[in-house]
């Protein structure tokens, strides 16, 4: 299917997000101009906060402004900081990104590694420590991990910065232990495709040409088990952006999840608006992408394609 | 030998005491990790106590506050009132500028004020402001304040950083980037500001005022997670940690080079009453107030970063006017003769409150042991924990829209006339226990319009008396700042309204 038609299928449902996230967000409690306004002002200082906020308007007026700031952004402007939302998000993504697409290109090239190790070495002491460490990774709550680990490798050991964003070096932590669970999840879906492809028949037409083990199975093998673990990434990679909430607070990195937490927290409307349609945003695009490299891993999907 | 050794020593304290007058020189950069974020610096708009210290440092207001909330002139060189009481004149400080460079006489003062008070800005201290009326400059050094209404407190108005002169021209320019590098007068100014994460400041070139500048630079960091923020101190990441938990005190106590300070806070933290059915019965508040072991719980709760409430309004407010209170004795039998003598049996009163999660030091587990307090005396009661939007938002409704019995709400104000005008005048939109007493409503429209200090003291003091024994709150406590500081800082000093004051810090 064409990259514009689908990208057109996806209007619908950016439609629906929008007018979830606009009603949703005038259901739940709390009044952003009380909030401001703080628990000692008088009836009428609130009201007159709520009216400079635009909030006495008719709710399909703001829905309008709503829609209209997706692309005039000084419409779409934070209730706190008074500075667009698009420029806030923009100022924080690259630091989200950094973290997410670290911590799923690591789990993939590691979880990859110890997928295939654990698959050839079957029953080996390589496979049982794998074994326990991916379910370790999976069952780990990465609040948890992340605190541990500024423990051990700031505190203690004194190797890493324990929190903050000011250079490279801060990011180390975080991208390690956002990536203990794509790792994990990688390993053990790798391993398992393997061991199903091992036993396959066109491996055996492989070796018969000449072919290294090695080379059957990075060539043939690995590259039918990678076709579950690219659809696994996009659903991670997604995961990994709401996730973001949980690690850059703990490690004190100003991305959009913490952005999003603040702005709950603190009733802005506009921020936890845009940012929460940028993520569906980027749901779309992701399952996107996870099909076209589906795609071009597997020519089957691309026949299919082209018959239906 | 000896000789020599005094000789010596004497050169040394020589040396350092020449150290200590070229002290002029700012040097040393000072590391501060914050739990807060603040998402502004623009003194109309911000609402968090690390952005009052910012502000404090870059701004300058025509007073300000010192580290025991005490009024020192600053801009102002003068100030009186008109015999009406309806004209406060203020003298300032010629030949001062901005750190851009632009002049700060009375028109860029009254600019400031007019831009506080200006509706279409929204400030949300437009209100607390609005007795101002209206600001004028007079010639290149006054600044008349024409009142909407006579206000005995416009100084305590005027020291807040909420009241710091603002660049209104800068402002106009910037727009809400003004938020993020404001352009004041003060011995600092903000050098860079990364959102969410850090901000820098560094001294202004152009300050010319009695607090000059003694750091090279202020860094911040923000560090939202408190286990991270404590590990940055334990690291040597951070010569500053705001916000100590209780749990981690003993931790940094226990490191070799820093240490836990204590200052007090102003936050006074009560069970605010919504005086409607039972709770009209001032017998029925008494026991209440007598049902809590108020000791025991901020040891054991607070891990004692609080002290009992011996007023309503927490130390540091205005405590030339403070009055206090023997502290509520921890009675449960009297408790239960004050609850039979209202006619009520044990378990006959039901009541609920509104309990905010993680707004003040461990409020769900205060909730839940005031329920356990109450439940002791025979009152059946219902702690609601609940998040900080339906918290802000029943707390902040009219009593008669109320169905909760009594909420926590936490108080700290600079202001003695700000606090218990708002709280205890019959009407106010403000008063949100419903609290009606013909002497206090009198009594607070005649503190407000006094100037005299003397007459200002006997009426303040009256009222408090009338609030601790009418008991409108289940009274608790204040909250004990706890903040984690390297033995190398040295004078670092802490408003009582948890706003950092580095006037006189320096590095060893």
């Amino acid at each position: 299917m064409s990259i514009p038609r689908r990208l057109a299928q996806a209007i619908p449902t950016l439609f629906i997000v929008s007018l979830l996230v606009f009603f949703f967000m005038d259901m739940i409690p709390g009044d952003p101009a009380q909030m401001l306004a703080g628990p000692g002002a008088t009836n009428e200082e609130v009201a007159s906060i709520r009216e400079f906020l635009g909030l006495n308007q008719p709710v399909m007026t703001r829905y309008g402004l709503f829609i209209k700031g997706l692309w005039d952004p000084s419409v779409a402007t934070s209730f706190r900081t008074h500075r667009p939302v698009a420029v806030e998000l923009a100022e924080r993504l690259p630091n989200t990104l950094v973290v997410a697409v670290g911590g799923l290109a690591l789990g993939l090239v590691v979880g990859t590694i110890s997928g295939v190790v654990c698959a050839m070495r079957q029953g080996g002491l390589a496979e049982a420590a794998i074994t326990v460490l991916t379910l370790a990774g999976i069952s780990m709550p990465i609040y948890w991990l992340g605190l541990l680990c500024i423990w051990l490798f700031a505190v203690h050991l004194g190797w890493l910065p324990a929190a903050g964003a000011a250079t490279p070096m801060h990011f180390v932590l975080p991208i390690l232990v956002v990536a203990t669970r794509p790792t994990a999840m990688f390993s053990r879906l790798i391993t398992a495709n393997l061991l199903e492809a091992l036993s396959k028949d066109y491996l055996d037409t492989a070796r018969a040409k000449g072919l290294s083990e090695t080379r059957v199975i990075i060539g043939h093998a690995l590259r039918n088990s990678l076709v579950a673990a690219v659809s696994v990434a996009g659903v991670q990679f997604g995961g990994m952006l709401g996730g973001s909430v949980v690690t850059e607070t703990v490690f004190g990195i100003p991305g959009v999840g913490r952005l999003l937490v603040d702005a709950v927290t603190r009733a802005d409307y506009p921020v936890v608006q845009y940012t929460i349609l940028m993520f569906a945003i980027f749901f779309v695009l992701i399952n996107l992408a996870t099909d076209l490299i589906t795609q071009w891993l597997d020519p089957r999907t691309r026949d299919h394609g082209r018959t239906a | 030998m000896e000789k020599l050794r005094l000789v010596r020593c004497a050169t040394v304290i020589a040396a350092a005491m020449m150290a200590s007058t070229a002290l002029a020189e700012p040097k040393g950069v000072l590391r501060v990790a914050v739990g807060a974020d603040p998402a502004t610096f623009d003194p109309a708009f911000n609402d968090l106590p690390v952005a009052n210290g910012v502000d404090l440092a870059v701004m300058d207001g025509l007073f300000r506050l010192d580290a025991k909330n005490n009024i020192q002139k600053n801009l102002a060189t003068d100030y009186a009132w008109s015999p009406d009481g309806k004209v406060f004149t203020v003298k300032i400080k010629t030949g001062r500028k901005f750190s851009n460079g632009d002049p700060l006489d009375a028109a860029a003062v009254a600019a400031s004020f007019n831009r506080l008070l200006d509706e279409k800005v929204g400030s949300i201290y437009r209100g607390l402001y609005a007795s101002l009326g209206q600001a004028k400059a007079v010639g290149d050094d006054t600044v008349e304040f024409h009142l909407s209404e006579p206000n005995g407190h416009v100084l305590m108005l005027l020291a807040n950083t909420a009241a710091s002169i603002v660049n209104v021209k800068a402002v106009a320019s910037m727009g809400a980037e003004y938020g993020r590098k404001p352009v004041g007068s003060g011995p600092y100014m903000v050098e860079k500001f990364v959102g969410g994460e850090s901000f820098r400041l560094v001294p202004n070139p152009n300050y010319a005022g009695d607090f000059p500048a003694t750091l090279k630079a202020i860094e911040y960091t923000v560090v939202p997670e408190d286990g991270a923020r404590m590990a940055l101190l334990e690291t040597g990441e951070a010569d500053v940690v705001e916000r100590v938990p209780p749990e981690s005190m003993d931790a940094i106590n226990a490191l070799k080079d820093a240490k836990v300070i204590n200052p007090p806070s102003m936050f006074s933290i009560n069970m605010e009453l919504v005086l409607r059915g039972p709770l009209q019965d001032v017998r029925v508040r008494k026991a209440l107030n007598m049902a809590l072991d108020r000791e025991g719980m901020t040891k054991g709760i607070l891990g004692g970063l609080g002290t009992p409430s011996v007023g309503m309004v927490g130390p540091g407010t205005q405590d030339e006017l403070r009055r206090t209170f023997a502290p509520i004795p921890f009675d449960p039998e009297g408790a239960k003769k004050l609850l039979a003598e209202a006619g009520y049996k044990p378990g006959s009163l039901t009541l609920t409150m509104t309990c905010p999660m993680g707004r003040y030091i461990k409020d769900a587990q205060v909730c839940q042991a005031l329920a356990g307090s109450f439940e002791a005396i025979g009152v059946k009661a219902t702690a609601n924990v609940v998040d900080r939007g339906t918290w802000s938002k029943v707390v902040g409704l009219d009593p008669a829209a109320r169905t909760d019995n009594m909420g926590m709400v936490g108080r700290a104000t600079a202001g003695m006339d700000y606090t218990l005008y708002r709280l205890f005048k019959t009407g106010v939109g403000a008063n949100r226990t419903g609290y009606s007493n013909p002497k206090v409503d009198e009594l607070l429209a005649e503190g407000r319009s006094t100037t005299d200090l003397a007459k200002q003291k006997e009426i303040y003091g009256e009222i408090q008396k009338i609030i601790w024994d009418d008991a409108p709150f289940v009274f608790l406590w204040y909250q004990t700042q706890a903040l984690g500081v390297a033995n190398k800082v040295q004078g670092l000093e802490v408003q009582p309204n948890e706003t950092l004051v580095f006037d006189k810090v320096t590095l060893k």
